[in-house]
């Protein structure tokens, strides 16, 4: 009598405990959906009242608080332009045009999807920051800085090591490309030298 | 064997009913967090309380891990609302030249409102945001919330210079969220 009982309980506690986990591994494992650029992804619901169940319970963990896209879209990678994951220990140069926008920055996050430490306390490079060349356009590095380029303000330091995610803010971005978040020019991703 | 048929049935109902429901609740727990944070537990922060309901965080840096994916760009102003007990008023000088913008956002994360210093065109702000069970009787121009508790985000683009962080800091400074209607 005991036994059958032992059997059905454990039965509903194992469709409990899968079914928590399988909502977890489901929002933290499989990407979020999106338009891709290059190796940048925007989710065009990410803040939005039309979002689905999963997007709202993934932006929640990766993005929460984030606008509605008729204000901001975010970019995010977790990817050079080859397909590897990015890794904090490495260092990664950054290339393209000023995106088409009020105002632009890409900022670099851990994989806790929060802010590298660093003495320069400099996190982020944008249309404050960036520094053009002569055809107007900008580069940047991010990895962990060497000596020789403390104090460059394009080079965003990371620390650690461990994945890292990049975000491309564009807050009130031009017509064109809030329409067709797919046709924006994206920033290159590149390793630059041996990743350790 | 039948009954154990008949349990399996169950324990599959029951565990993509858990699926369902983990996924619904999970931002509206993460959410009610952040108000909770951002309304009333200051003494567990860095920032610091201004009058009217408004927390003013501090500059952003790599210290801060109380939010996920912190802008290091802008400086923020938050007020956490509740309006079972009436409308809330949301007032804010916009003498700021640079970019900035007041968000709000529903219990269930939904950004439902958004405004910056274009769309204003130099007006100061002048908000009446009411709640669900009050949208029948709101006045044009009010804002109508989908839940009764949410988040305002106030956002101001900053840069090193310290004029301009001056300058932003000011202007948060003046964000009041206050009981009652404009």
């Amino acid at each position: 009598m005991r036994r059958p009982r032992l059997i059905v309980a454990s039965l509903y506690i194992a469709s409990i405990f899968l079914g928590v986990a399988s909502a977890w591994l489901w929002l933290t494992r499989v990407g979020i959906a999106g338009v891709d650029a290059g190796a940048w992804r925007v989710n065009l619901l990410a803040g939005s009242q039309n979002a689905d169940a999963y997007t709202r319970a993934r932006v929640a963990l990766g993005a929460v608080l984030a606008l509605d896209r008729s204000e901001t879209l975010y970019y995010t990678t977790q990817h050079d332009d080859r397909g590897k994951a990015l890794r904090a220990e490495c260092r990664y140069k950054i290339e393209g045009s000023p995106p088409t926008a009020r105002w632009w920055s890409i900022t670099a996050y851990g994989a806790d999807n929060f802010l590298f430490p660093n003495a320069e306390r400099r996190y982020s490079v944008g249309t404050e920051s960036a520094q053009l060349d002569a055809t107007g356009r900008f580069s940047l590095m991010i990895g962990p800085l060497p000596a020789s380029e403390v104090g460059n303000r394009t080079w965003i330091p990371t620390a650690g090591t461990g994945g890292m995610r990049l975000t491309l803010r564009l807050y009130n971005p031009a017509p064109a490309v809030q329409q067709a978040p797919g046709s924006l020019a994206a920033p290159s991703i590149t390793l630059a030298g041996e990743c350790p | 064997m039948k009954r154990l048929h008949i349990h399996v049935v169950i324990a599959v109902v029951l565990g993509i009913a858990v699926h369902a429901l983990t996924v619904w609740a999970l931002p509206r727990l993460i959410m009610d967090r952040i108000i909770t944070l951002g309304g009333g537990d200051a003494q567990a922060q860095s920032g610091s309380r201004a009058s009217s309901g408004v927390y003013l965080p501090p500059p952003t840096d790599h210290t801060q891990r109380r939010i996920v994916m912190p802008s290091p760009d802008l400086l923020y102003a938050t007020c956490a609302f509740d309006l079972r007990e009436g409308p809330l008023r949301i007032r804010m000088a916009s003498g700021y030249p640079r970019y900035w913008s007041i968000a709000l956002y529903a219990s269930s994360t939904d950004n439902f409102f958004v405004v910056n210093d274009r769309k204003t065109a130099g007006q100061d702000i002048d908000l009446t945001l009411v709640g669900p069970r009050q949208a029948d009787t709101a006045s044009p121009g009010e804002v109508i919330s989908p839940t009764e508790r949410g988040f305002l985000l106030l956002r101001l683009l900053v840069n090193d210079d310290p004029e301009v962080r001056a300058a932003a800091e000011a202007t948060r400074r003046t964000l009041r969220c206050d009981r009652g209607r404009a």
